[in-house]
C-alpha cells in the first residue's frame, strides 16, 4: 500500500460518503425505546403494514434500548436538536416509556396531535392523560399497557406467595431463590421496589396521585429497613431480561418480570414452558408505552397517520394482543370486537382481569418516584 | 526518543502545524463538549451559581462505588500486567517452539470480541449453572454442590482481564522482541533462570511500553458500562453504572458529570505518574 | 543424573501442556459458549447443552425487514473511512510528536487520552448538540468523525511510536544525499513506519466496528450500522442475537488480525507511547 493509494482511497471515500443517498421515497423515522420485542413489532409488523398502505414511504426503525435509559436517549436526541435550533427534527414518531415521555412533554419537545387522528377518541384511561403526574392529554397515544408480576417455577414452588407479606416469609425460608434486578438495571426491579413501598410506606394513594410533600420520604425508614433485610436473602439479577434468564438457567425460581416479555420468551422457547405468573397483593405497578410525535417532526402528517394506524382497533387486536401479548393501549371494548374470544383470554391465562383491575397499579408521580429511588440508593443499597 | 536528531524533524512551527488537525479534532469533539460537562458538574445543570453540591452528593451517595471502582480497576490492571508480561515473556524466552507457536495463536482472540459481547459470554460462562461450572462438575473436578456463581466483583475482574490482557500482551511482546538480545544471552551464560532474566533484564527494558498498555487498559476499563451492568447486578458497583443511572433515571447531569470528573481524576493520577516517568527517562 | 534430567524434562512437558490447556480453556471456554449460543434454538436449565440447534435466529437477523446485510456493509464502510480519516490525522501528528521540536509534547500526548478517559454517557448529548448545529448529523461524515475521535488515542500514540522507531540516521543519510524533506519522508520515513501505522489502523477499525452510542446520536436514523440494529437485543441479553452479531463482526476483525501479522513489526511496538 503506497501513500498514493491511501490518499486516492481517502478522496474517493469522502466523495462517496458525501453523496451517499437519501433516495427519492419519503423516509418515516420511528425511534423506539423498550425491549427487543418492541423493535421487532415496528420492524416486522407495523412498518411493513404502513408501507403497504403508503407505497412511497419507507419506515426506518431505530431501537434505543430498554427502560428509562432507552427513552432517555430519545429525549436527548430531541433536546440536542432543539438546543441547536433546528427547524426540522429527524425523528417522526417516538415510542417511549411513561416517565420520560412526561419529561419530553414538559420540555416542549412533543406535538399536540391526538385531536387530529380518528383513534384519539378511543382512549379514556387515566394514563392517556397523566404520565406520572405530568398532564400529557393530546400529546400521546398509548401503544400498549404492560404489567409486572412475579414469575415462578411451579415445579419447585407449588404454593407461591400471594402477597408481599408472604413473600417476605418465603425468602426467609428459601434464601437466594428469589431474584430481582435492584433498581439500576431495568424497570421490573423498580416496579418490585415500588410495590414494596406501596405496601409498607402506609400511603400508596398519595404516592400515585399526589399532592407531593417533600417531608413524606422521611417516614419511609421502616419500609427501607425491611427491604434491606429482605435483600439479604435475595439474588440480584442483571436486568429485566436477566431475571428471566436466571429463571431459565435455574439460578432462581422466582422473580418479578414484565408480563409481555414473559409470554414472548416463553413463545420463543427461551424459558421453560411450565413457568407461571402471579400478581401479588396488594399490587404491583404497570405502565403504558406511548406513541408521540416530536414538536418539529419533518413528516408531521405521515407521523399522525402512522400513529392512527398503530392505534386502530384492528392493529391493536392483531398486533398488540394477538402477536405480542400486550394489553391493548386503546380502550378494551374497541379491541375486543375484532378479536377471537380465545386470543383475548390468552392474555389472562395467569393473571385474571379482576386481579389486574385490583392489583395493577400505576407508578408513583415523578417527584415521589425519584424520592423512592434515591431513598433506596441511600438506605437500602448503600 | 533515543535517535531524535534535530536535523531531520520539523521545527517548532512545523510540528505544531502537523499536529494541529489532531488537536482541532480533540478540541472540537471532546474538549468543547467536555466543557459543558464541567459547567454542569459545578452548577445546577448549567444554570445558577457555581457550587460543589453535585460533588458532595456524589460522594454521599456513591462513596462505596468510588472505592469499589478504584479497587476493581487497579486490581484488574495489576493482573493484566502480570499475565501480559508472562505471555509476552514466554513468547520471547520460550524454548519449545511448538508451545510458543500455540501461545502466539491462542492469546489474541479476545481482542476482537466487543466488550458488550464479552460481558454476555461471561454472564453465561461464570454463572452458577454456567458453562464453566458445568464442565468442572461433569469432569469431576468440583462437586456439584460446591459450584458457585462468580457474577460479582470477581466476574468483573475476570472479564476485564480476559478482554484486555491480549491487548497489553500484544504491545509488550512486540517490545520484548525488539530489545537487545545480548543482555539476555549474557544472563543465560551466567546461568540465570528464565524467570530472573525476565524480571531483572527484560521487564526494565520494556517498562514504558508496559505502562502505556496498562494506562490505555485502565482508562478503557474505567469507562466501560456494559461489563459492570451485566456481570455485577448487586451493589456496590462501578461509577459508569451510577453515571448512567443518574442521567437515565433522574435526568441529573450534574451529579453524573461530577462522577465523570472524579473518574477522570483517577486517570489523571495514573497519567501523572506516566508523565513523570517519561520525563525522568528523557532527562537521564 | 540422566534419569533426573529426563524426569525434569518430563515434568516440564507436563507443566507446559497443563498451562496451555488451562489457557486454552480460559480463552476458548467463553468463545465456545458464544458459538453454541449462536446456533442454539432452545436451551434452558438444567440442560448443559442446547436442546435444539438451528439457524432460525440467523434467519431473524438476516430477514429482509431487518436490513442487516445493508447495515453490515455500512459498518465496514464506515470503519474503513474512519481508518482513512484517522490515518490522515494521525500520520502528521505522530510524525510531529516523534520527530518535531514539540512544546508540551507529553501534555499533548495526554490530551489524546482524554476522550477514552471520560465516560461517554455524559458527553454524547453535547456532541450531538454541536453536530446538529453544524448539520453533520445523519451523515456518514459525522459518524466517521465521532469514531475517529474515539480512536484517536490509539492512532496517534501508535503512529508516534512507529515514527519514533524509524532510525533517524537513515533519514539523515537521505538528507545528506540531497533528498528534500518531503522526499525523505515519503521515500524513507513513511515506508519504514507503515507497519506500525497499519497496527493503529486495526485498533481504530475495531473501535469503529462496535461503536453504538456515538453512532446513534450522530448517525441515527439515517445511518444504520450493525451494532445499532443489534444493540437492543444485545443490551437485553438475547444471547443468540448477541453471539451472531459478534461472529459477524469477528470476520472483518480477524481479517485485520492477519494484517497485524503482516505489517506489525516488533520494533514498532517497542516504541509505543515512548
Amino acid at each position: 500500500m503506497t501513500l498514493k493509494s491511501v490518499l486516492t482511497g481517502a478522496i474517493s471515500g469522502a466523495v462517496i460518503a458525501v453523496s451517499m443517498p437519501a433516495s427519492a421515497e419519503t423516509q418515516l423515522n420511528v425511534v423506539t425505546g423498550g425491549s427487543q420485542n418492541m423493535v421487532e413489532y415496528v420492524t416486522d409488523y407495523l412498518g411493513p403494514l404502513f408501507e403497504e398502505l403508503h407505497p412511497s414511504v419507507k419506515v426506518r426503525v431505530t431501537g434505543t434500548g430498554p427502560g428509562d435509559a432507552g427513552s432517555q436517549k430519545i429525549l436527548e436526541k430531541l433536546e440536542a436538536q432543539s438546543a441547536a435550533g433546528k427547524e426540522q427534527w429527524d425523528i417522526d414518531v417516538i415510542v417511549a416509556a411513561q416517565k420520560k415521555t412526561g419529561e419530553m412533554k414538559e420540555k416542549g419537545l412533543l406535538a399536540d396531535f391526538r385531536g387530529n387522528i380518528e383513534t384519539g377518541k378511543m382512549v379514556t384511561r387515566e394514563t392517556a392523560e397523566n404520565a406520572l403526574g405530568v398532564y400529557v392529554g393530546g400529546y400521546v397515544m398509548p401503544m400498549f399497557h404492560s404489567q409486572t408480576a412475579i414469575a415462578y417455577n411451579p415445579a419447585l414452588v407449588p404454593n407461591p406467595p400471594e402477597s408481599y407479606d408472604e413473600l417476605r416469609e418465603w425468602v426467609k425460608k428459601y434464601p437466594k431463590q428469589f431474584g430481582y434486578n435492584g433498581i439500576k438495571n431495568g424497570m421490573s426491579g423498580v416496579a418490585f421496589v415500588t410495590g414494596w413501598m406501596y405496601t409498607y410506606s402506609g400511603d400508596a394513594k398519595t404516592l400515585q396521585n399526589g399532592p407531593y410533600d417533600t417531608a413524606k420520604k422521611d417516614s419511609w425508614a421502616d419500609a427501607y429497613a425491611g427491604l434491606k433485610a429482605f435483600n439479604e436473602n435475595v439474588t440480584f439479577t442483571p436486568g429485566n431480561a436477566g431475571t428471566l434468564d436466571m429463571l431459565n438457567r435455574g439460578e432462581i425460581v422466582m422473580g418479578p418480570v414484565w408480563v409481555d416479555m414473559f409470554y414472548s420468551w416463553q413463545a420463543d422457547g427461551r424459558i421453560p414452558p411450565n413457568l407461571k405468573l402471579k400478581l401479588i397483593a396488594p399490587g404491583m405497578p404497570g405502565q403504558p408505552y406511548y406513541y408521540a410525535t416530536p414538536a418539529k417532526a419533518t413528516n408531521k402528517e405521515l407521523a399522525e397517520k402512522f400513529i392512527e394506524l398503530a392505534t386502530s382497533p384492528e392493529v391493536q387486536a392483531e398486533g398488540i394482543v394477538n402477536r405480542f401479548n400486550w394489553y391493548p393501549g386503546i380502550d378494551a371494548d374497541h379491541v375486543k370486537a375484532s378479536l377471537d374470544e380465545k386470543v383475548w383470554n390468552k392474555l389472562f391465562t395467569d393473571v385474571t382481569p379482576l386481579e389486574l383491575a385490583q392489583k395493577g397499579k400505576p407508578f408513583p408521580i415523578g417527584p415521589y418516584f425519584d424520592d423512592i429511588k434515591e431513598g433506596y440508593e441511600k438506605q437500602v443499597s448503600n | 526518543m533515543s535517535g531524535q536528531s534535530m536535523s531531520v524533524g520539523p521545527g517548532r512551527t512545523g510540528a505544531l502545524l502537523l499536529v494541529a488537525p489532531a488537536l482541532l479534532m480533540i478540541g472540537f469533539l471532546f474538549v468543547y463538549p467536555f466543557g459543558y460537562s464541567v459547567v454542569s458538574a459545578f452548577t445546577d445543570n448549567g444554570e445558577g451559581s457555581w457550587h460543589i453540591a453535585n460533588f458532595t452528593k456524589a460522594i454521599e451517595f456513591y462513596s462505596k462505588d468510588i472505592l469499589f471502582t478504584i479497587v476493581i480497576v487497579s486490581l484488574s490492571t495489576a493482573i493484566i500486567g502480570i499475565l501480559a508480561v508472562a505471555i509476552a515473556g514466554y513468547l520471547t524466552l520460550g524454548e519449545n517452539p511448538t508451545a510458543v507457536a500455540i501461545l502466539k495463536w491462542l492469546y489474541r482472540w479476545p481482542l476482537f470480541i466487543p466488550f458488550i459481547v464479552s460481558a454476555q459470554l461471561m454472564r453465561t460462562f461464570l454463572a452458577k449453572n454456567g458453562m464453566m461450572n458445568n464442565i468442572l462438575t461433569s469432569s469431576g473436578i468440583i462437586e456439584p454442590l460446591a459450584a458457585q456463581s462468580y457474577l460479582d466483583w470477581r466476574g468483573i475482574v475476570i472479564t476485564f482481564v480476559w478482554k484486555q490482557t491480549p491487548f497489553v500482551a500484544l504491545l509488550v511482546a512486540g517490545a520484548m522482541a525488539s530489545i537487545d538480545r545480548t543482555t539476555i544471552d549474557a544472563g543465560r551464560i551466567f546461568g540465570a533462570s528464565r524467570l530472573r532474566i525476565l524480571i531483572e533484564l527484560v521487564v526494565p527494558q520494556i517498562a514504558t511500553t508496559l505502562m502505556v498498555g496498562l494506562i490505555l487498559s485502565y482508562v478503557v476499563m474505567l469507562s466501560v458500562l456494559s461489563v459492570p451492568l451485566m456481570i455485577n447486578a448487586q451493589s456496590p458497583t462501578m461509577l459508569t453504572v451510577d453515571m448512567a443511572w443518574r442521567i437515565n433515571s433522574y435526568g441529573d447531569y450534574g451529579v453524573a458529570n461530577a462522577l465523570g470528573i472524579m473518574s477522570y481524576l483517577f486517570t489523571g493520577v495514573v497519567a501523572w505518574f506516566y508523565l513523570r516517568q517519561s520525563l525522568k527517562d528523557k532527562g537521564a | 543424573m540422566v534419569a533426573a534430567a529426563l524426569s525434569n524434562n518430563w515434568v516440564r512437558t507436563v507443566t507446559r501442556v497443563l498451562t496451555m490447556s488451562l489457557l486454552a480453556f480460559a480463552i476458548f471456554g467463553p468463545i465456545t459458549n458464544m458459538l453454541l449460543w449462536a446456533v442454539a434454538e432452545v436451551w434452558y436449565f438444567p440442560y448443559k447443552l442446547p436442546l435444539e440447534y438451528g439457524f432460525s435466529f440467523w434467519e431473524r437477523v438476516f430477514r429482509p425487514e431487518g436490513n442487516a446485510t445493508e447495515a453490515l456493509f455500512s459498518s465496514i464502510w464506515i470503519a474503513l473511512l474512519t481508518v482513512v480519516v484517522s490515518l490522515a490525522i494521525a500520520i502528521p501528528a505522530g510524525y510531529a510528536l516523534a520527530r518535531g521540536k514539540m512544546p508540551f509534547r507529553y501534555l499533548i500526548m495526554l490530551l489524546f487520552l482524554l476522550p477514552q478517559a471520560f465516560p461517554a454517557v455524559a458527553v454524547h448529548m453535547n456532541v450531538a448538540r454541536i453536530f446538529y448545529g453544524l448539520d453533520l448529523t445523519g451523515s456518514v461524515v459525522g459518524v466517521v468523525l465521532v469514531h475517529a475521535s474515539q480512536g484517536l488515542v490509539f492512532s496517534v500514540w501508535i503512529a508516534t511510536a512507529a515514527f519514533a522507531a524509524v532510525d533517524a540516521e537513515l533519514e539523515a543519510a537521505a538528507r545528506n544525499m540531497g533528498a528534500g524533506r518531503w522526499r525523505t519522508f515519503v521515500d524513507v520515513t513513511l515506508p519504514l513506519a507503515l507497519p506500525g501505522i497499519m497496527a493503529s489502523a486495526i485498533f481504530v477499525f475495531l473501535i469503529s466496528m462496535d461503536e453504538f452510542t456515538g453512532t446513534y446520536f450522530v448517525g441515527a436514523p439515517d445511518v444504520v450500522t450493525l451494532p445499532m440494529l443489534l444493540f437492543t437485543s444485545s443490551m437485553e441479553g438475547n444471547y443468540q442475537i448477541a453471539s451472531i452479531s459478534s461472529l459477524i463482526l469477528l470476520v472483518p476483525s480477524v481479517g485485520f488480525m492477519l494484517f497485524i501479522e503482516r505489517f506489525l513489526k516488533a520494533d514498532v511496538l517497542a516504541k509505543v507511547g515512548n
